[in-house]
């Protein structure tokens, strides 16, 4: 086991932290399958509305690769097909049956899983909707399943605090977990398993097969991030990777041959009381997940992750691979005086607030703390980047459209972690600006290609 | 109490923005009431983009961090003012005297800097239709702090207006600007009015009760002595004799510019930029280790010297001459140092092995600091270029 240890980058002083409790939470009437947020698809629709479909069944494929395809997380009728501006389908609703039925699929035995050969398996992961959850770099898109990447990278545990806890996911799903990678060890040499810290008493199962122990602060786990630390080819800037949960899906559905919509999910609504694991299901009804909970509308919804999620709103759903939902307040009222007050409760990675020198969790807003100013090459973004791009002169690079130079900086290590833009002081948006011009490459490489 | 005023004012801003608005009277000075507003209230806007949770700093603490650090040199070159002009006439020296003249000297020269500079500052933005920057508070408080207390007041609104237009403005405002604009301030003046830069006569003000005009009284800076008297065995002596020990060095209590004699107040200041993390540490250990290794080196390779300052203890480069000042507030203003973190090392050490070559090999600038500073802006461009050239050149490729 290869220690990684991560020097760049920060901890979290947020409060309201998922505790390791678990509660499970139901779908109330539907659950949806969201489509835009889902990297560099261009969906071909299945189904339309009103149609009967079981858990399992597809919903729609991918123009560019219609192998994989993407399947219903509910049983019962698609009550709504949800288009955004210019015709993108946003999420397909699904309205539940009392009787879920499913689709079953072949099972594997682990004796065939070992004589399928690569194709056929992979074929079967596009057909049985687990394709993509595995994931490519640099782009993350979904992987494909032409490419051969040196290895895949597998990640449990978070240095974001407000993502699950592998030791809740794990808890009696090891079998599948092994499985998942037996399945996964069949399409790629190396799998590179990664645990964040040490390995709990109890899970020693892991011993053997955890390839890597990171240390390090958020977003010390990104696969990106580990890659960028431990890379020493170019070859190896394909890799793919996979989220520990989605191994242990794809062994489930492999073992037993039913599209598995479970899932765990770390929820945060700003109070210790509150913040926890829940047990629940893919495309669950966000406010489904707050059931019992009074949240008042003037909240913002963030999916994914405190820096690098999306916004989203109680009557959305949950993707298919988030695993981290957190309700903060909207920005309150200006205050007076805000720049002279010593902000022994705000919360800031710089030293130039008192609450830098205290190890409290402090709660958090939306609001930006400041004005959108000029760069005065005050260097934070960089001090925090944990992949050691200058974010202030790529940026400038992309500003002025050169983007061979941003490249040659770095731009496609960069793992839109969003601490570069938490940081600075003049409030430049450098994590939108770089994930902007990385989607904005991705598709002219494939234009061309 | 808090409340009320705070209601008051919040009211006042609300009832006074519509002639600001788009369409409104007063349009062209949005930028300048906006400006005022925020200095009160601190907007709430919310985080349109991800991340949606942002760091609690912004410009206008970091900038008012700075202004805390310039506190202490103020407070001591205040009175280091007052109590030189009370001196040269032989009035009393009572703290609260000494105090009351040096706030009557150096009050002005602030005022002057700040209301002429936010003239400019505000009819850049208005024209640019672009936020004021706070990066002005620091200029404008900067720039007095460097004059000798006799400088006349035309001379700080024609410096003033110079750094912040020239030095500023051409360039494209706050953060394109190549050269620290309070030091292109001083520079200028340095060159226009060179009688009234340096000299002998320039660092006492004496404002005497009879006239209200400043008028000067000769005496020495450190620097100025650059000839071995005959009677001296050492320059040291020297150095000593005419009040210059290390110990009055450090402390400052001597004729100078305003505020930048105290060793000692720049230390303080330095702690404070350094813990906050506004300043960098590079860029000042770098500049202080230029120095003392340069001047170490000198002293051991100059035999028979032209100017005394090439072998002397390197500790009275360090101490002497604004040095301290320079290196603190001056060098490590962001924007015109360079941003990578080995060139920081690089531009600070740089900065004080160019000062003290220029004391030893042009004893015709005392200022030393500053040109080596100003010099050195020119170039950190350049450093920034190179050394994103080498890191780029360390990555394993990914395109
Ligand atoms: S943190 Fe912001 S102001 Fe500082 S260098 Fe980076 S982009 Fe510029
Ligand atoms: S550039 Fe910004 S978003 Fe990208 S990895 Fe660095 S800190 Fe994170």
């Amino acid at each position: 086991m290869k220690t990684v240890r991560i020097k760049k980058g920060w901890r979290f002083k947020i409060a309201g932290r998922p505790t390791d409790q678990q509660e499970i939470r139901l779908a109330s009437q539907t659950v949806a399958l969201v489509v835009d947020k889902l990297p560099f698809v261009k969906p071909l629709l299945l189904v339309k509305e009103g149609d009967s479909v079981n858990i399992g069944s597809s919903l729609f494929s991918d123009k560019k690769n219609p192998d994989i395809k993407f399947l219903s997380p509910g049983g019962g009728r698609v009550s709504a097909i949800h288009y955004g501006p210019r015709r993108v389908i946003e999420e397909i609703v699904i309205s539940l049956d009392k009787s879920e039925n499913q689709e079953t699929f072949d099972a594997f035995t682990e004796k065939a899983l070992d004589h399928t050969s690569r194709d056929s398996l992979i074929a079967g992961l596009m057909t049985r909707g687990m394709w993509p959850l595995i994931r490519q770099l640099p782009f993350r898109s979904i992987a494909d399943p032409k490419s051969q990447p040196s290895a895949i990278w597998i990640s449990l545990g978070s240095a974001d605090p407000f993502q699950p806890l592998s030791q809740v996911y794990l808890k009696g799903q090891e079998e599948f977990f092994t499985f998942g990678v037996r399945a996964l060890s069949r399409m790629s040499d190396r799998i590179n398993i990664c645990w964040y810290g040490d390995i709990p008493p109890g899970f020693d199962f892991l011993n053997e097969s955890v390839t890597h122990r990171i240390t390090g602060e958020y977003p010390a786990t990104d696969p990106g991030v580990v890659l960028y630390h431990t890379k020493t080819t170019p070859a190896e800037n394909q890799d793919w990777y996979i989220n520990g949960q989605d191994v242990i899906g794809i062994g489930k559905c492999l073992k037993t041959g039913v599209y598995p919509v479970d899932r765990i999910v770390a929820f945060s609504d700003g109070t210790p009381e509150n913040s926890r694991h829940l047990k629940t299901r893919t495309g669950i009804r966000l406010q489904d997940l707050a059931a019992g909970l009074s949240i008042g509308p003037d909240k913002q919804w963030i999916v994914g992750g405190i820096l690098s999620g999306d916004a989203t709103a109680s009557d959305k759903y949950l993707d298919l691979n988030q695993t981290s939902i957190m309700i903060v307040d909207v920005s309150p009222q200006s205050e007076m005086f805000g720049f002279l007050r010593p902000g022994l409760h705000r919360l800031s990675r710089s030293r130039t607030l008192i609450s830098t020198f205290s190890s409290a969790l402090l709660p958090v807003n939306t609001d930006m703390h400041g004005e959108i100013r000029p760069c005065i090459n005050c260097g934070y973004c960089a001090s925090v980047c944990p992949v050691d791009i200058l974010p202030q002169f790529t940026c400038k690079s992309l500003w002025a459209d050169e983007i061979e130079e941003a490249l040659a900086y770095g731009l496609l290590d960069c793992v839109e972690c969003g601490l570069c833009s938490f940081v600075c002081p003049s409030k430049i948006e450098l994590a939108e600006c770089l994930k902007d011009a990385r989607k904005h490459y991705h598709k002219e490489l494939n234009q061309v290609a | 109490m808090r409340k009320r005023v705070e209601t008051y004012l919040r009211g006042f801003f609300e009832r006074n923005s519509r002639y600001f608005s788009h369409g409104g009277r007063l349009y062209p000075l949005a930028s300048l009431f906006e400006a005022i507003e925020t200095i009160f209230f601190t907007p709430a806007i919310a985080a349109g983009k991800a991340p949606y949770v942002r760091d609690g700093v912004d410009l206008k603490r970091f900038m008012s961090i700075v202004l805390l650090a310039l506190v202490p040199p103020l407070i001591f070159g205040i009175y280091n003012t007052g109590y030189h002009s009370r001196l040269a006439i032989g009035s009393d020296l009572s703290f609260f005297s000494v105090v009351a003249t040096g706030l009557k000297i150096v009050m002005p020269l602030i005022i002057v800097s700040y209301g002429v500079g936010f003239f400019w500052e505000a009819l850049f933005s208005a024209i640019r239709k672009h936020p004021i920057s706070e990066g002005f508070l620091v200029t404008g408080l900067l720039f007095p702090m460097t004059l000798p207390p006799t400088v006349p007041l035309w001379q700080v609104a024609v410096g003033i207006s110079f750094g912040v237009v020239i030095g500023k403005e051409v360039f494209g405002g706050t953060g394109r600007n190549i050269f620290n604009p309070a030091l292109t301030a001083r520079a200028f003046l340095f060159f226009a009015y060179p009688a009234r830069m340096s000299g002998d006569s320039v660092w006492v003000a004496v404002s005497g009760a009879a006239s209200s005009a400043v008028s000067a009284v000769s005496g020495a800076t450190p620097l100025s002595i650059t000839t071995l008297a005959p009677g001296f065995k050492t320059f040291e002596s020297q150095l000593h004799q005419s009040g210059f020990s290390l110990t009055n060095l450090f402390f400052g209590l001597y004729p100078g510019c305003v505020a930048d004699s105290s060793a000692l107040c720049c230390l303080i200041g330095a702690l404070i930029l350094i813990i906050t993390g506004v300043a960098s540490y590079r860029i000042i250990l770098g500049g202080v280790a230029g120095l003392l290794v340069t001047s170490f080196g000198f002293g051991l390779i100059s035999q028979a010297p032209l100017n005394p300052w090439i072998n002397i203890n390197p500790l009275y480069h360090l101490l002497a001459g604004g040095f301290a000042f320079g290196i603190v507030y001056m060098a490590t203003d962001p924007v015109s140092a360079p941003g990578t973190t080995a060139s920081k090392w690089v531009y600070g050490f740089l900065i004080g092995l160019l000062t003290v070559m220029i004391r030893v090999i042009n004893p015709a600038f005392p200022e030393g600091v500053m040109l080596a500073i100003l010099f050195m802006n020119l170039f950190s461009p350049l450093f920034d270029v190179v050394e994103i050239r080498i890191r780029a050149g360390k990555r394993i490729p990914n395109v």
